[in-house]
């Protein structure tokens, strides 16, 4: 393209500091680097791991350029890269795959230590950013970045998907439908017949949903203290949709009393020390096993009786729904095109890049389930 | 036998009080009604959670009780329509009970029958009486079986008939400790071979894990104690390193991550304690690793976590006795033992009369014994 190897200017959602709106920019983007790839972002999804870093719940540095659920096209390519060239689709992935690591070579794991979650510290691995506006320096955010028309991740961190593909319905892959759809289908493994408790019907709960409809649960039962959040989440499979604020009872006893013993698999996708300890108390205390899905903002401490889980209960956590992103993420494109799971149902809102601030808003009202945003 | 029908006046060890020390009396012990078996105890272990009893920090437990669960003798009479023992029998008595129509029971992956302690509590056989008697008190029963007893009586359900060439004084352990550490090990956490495995507390659960990661083939087994005392066993029985939190200034899971580069496969916690739980699960691998918790820690108690050490992809587990079906699968493992597939006789470090069974708690609480049995 007639871009590369130059500096880009363009529009941006920028964030100046902590708990401010964004500021739609002009800002610089610099050509990328060895192993590094330029991608013109289509359309990215809100998620409220952004909104945490807004309000301190999930600490970044500042000024950040956000967004980390994104789908696009290929600008432009540093040296050495030979998975990926100029007019390929991709989504940026904010937990690498570098193949290398020992995260990486084992089957079983996806947390590639070449991550930036950990560390936060809001640049590419080489240490510097790609981003300028107004003479300082941005922040990346996990590797992506991708509320900004145009962004430089690294070359681990991005993935090819299908040309057919509609990137402003498959951006939703990036983060939040692979997170819950993997959280039933690959961290819990739920089986066929099985019963199921989702607390959180926000973007990655319903994703939840649908993985455990996937899976052949027989019942799937979603909680969630705003009852607009029903309608979606029957339509994606819930059988049964439960508020707490209906029931003086904890709803732990009241899961438990729906079932007998509890779920087989109950799910969190809040990030709630409330929702997280009722979750595990409402999985079966010998059989049960309990996901937690929601990014509790930083600094959170859960507390627990140990007998919840010395009865026999599994505890366990996912991050991105335990996909290694770079080998599943065109594979979830292609069923996404065969109509094997329906995503788009996800999608409440699509607003352009200039509207983000009213997006956020809408997503702390309660009002959206996911918002994509096209530029 | 002479016995059968009448009620028996025997040796006990009966706990009348909390924090008190056992006092060995005379008791009467009634004959099993229906659906009972009548045992005469041979051998019993002395377990930490018997002296969570003592100590008034095991829930729902009844005083006066005959504390003990871990037990093995002979069947001296049994209760109507009882068909699974016989008098003369060798048996092993269960704490956790198997009634085999329960939803747990029947769940192929589950051990947790209804019948048991947590969920309705075992002070008293399930027609609510006792069969123990002292100085005209009625005495409670301890998770039914009250081993610290000569003779006992326990449901059909929680006793299991067992190989008649086992040593008593030996396999009893299988009645709850060896089975409780092996277990979740090869069970719970299913170690897999060539992986890394951490243990914290080399009591005799702790030291039946450290058996059960080696059956499993694990490559690193890494013991952690701060009784330096323990260390031996635990390199007898197939432990790799042994390491005291006491010896390093950073936090035993900052050690252990530098140890093996990212924490450990597999990692236990076979002591009861909230630090220690803590520890573990910081310990094993960020994105991949297993913890199981083993030890029972007193009630009451709360554990609090960083909830990003389970975000990252960590499993937690808890267990109870292993995992095992106990009807099901004692006799088999009375017969590895015979076939001498694990050494659970290096976890008797004590061997003592029941007139001694003070002393044998001392010993425990000492930190010098691993499990000192109780001859009857």
């Amino acid at each position: 393209m007639s871009t590369a190897g130059k500096v880009i200017k363009c529009k941006a959602a920028v964030m100046w500091e902590a708990n401010k709106p964004f500021s739609i920019e002009e800002i610089e983007v610099a050509p990328p680097k060895a192993h590094e790839v330029r991608i013109k972002i289509v359309a990215t999804g809100i998620c409220r791991s952004d909104d945490h870093v807004i309000t301190g719940g999930l600490v970044m540095p500042f000024p950040i350029i956000l967004g980390h659920e994104a789908a696009g096209i290929v600008e432009s390519v540093g040296q050495g890269v030979t998975s990926i060239k100029p007019g390929d689709k991709v989504i940026p992935l904010f937990v690498p795959q570098c193949g290398e690591c020992n995260s990486c070579l084992n089957t079983k794991s996806n947390l590639c230590s070449k991550n930036d979650i950990g560390s936060s510290a809001g640049v590419m691995p080489d240490g510097t950013t790609r981003f300028t506006c107004k003479g300082k320096a941005i922040h990346h955010f996990i590797g992506t970045s991708t509320f900004t028309e145009y962004t430089v991740v690294h070359e681990s961190a991005v993935a090819k998907i299908d040309s057919a593909a509609p990137l402003e319905k498959v951006c939703l892959i990036g983060c939040g439908f692979s997170t819950g759809y993997g959280a039933a289908v690959q961290t819990a493994k739920v089986k066929p017949g099985s019963t199921c408790a989702i607390f959180g019907l926000g973007g990655v709960g319903l994703s939840v949903v649908m993985g455990c409809k996937a899976a052949g649960a027989s019942r799937i039962i979603a909680i969630d203290i705003n009852k607009d959040k029903f309608a979606k989440a029957k339509e994606l499979g819930a059988t049964d949709c439960i508020s707490p604020h209906d029931f003086k009872k904890p709803i732990q006893e009241v899961l438990t009393e729906m079932t007998g013993h509890g779920v087989d698999y109950s799910f969190e996708a809040i990030g709630h020390v409330d929702t997280l300890t009722a979750a595990l108390a409402s999985c079966n205390m010998n059989t049960g096993v309990c996901v937690m899905v929601g990014v509790p903002p930083s600094g959170s401490v859960i507390s627990i009786d140990p007998m919840l889980l010395l009865s026999g209960r599994t505890w366990k956590g996912t991050l991105l729904g335990g996909w290694k992103m770079r080998d599943c993420i065109a594979t979830l494109v292609s069923s996404y095109l065969e109509k094997k799971f329906n995503s788009d149902v996800l999608i409440s809102h699509t607003l352009p890049i200039a509207k983000v601030n009213e997006g956020f808003e809408l997503l702390r009202a309660g009002k959206s389930i996911r918002c994509v945003l096209l530029f």
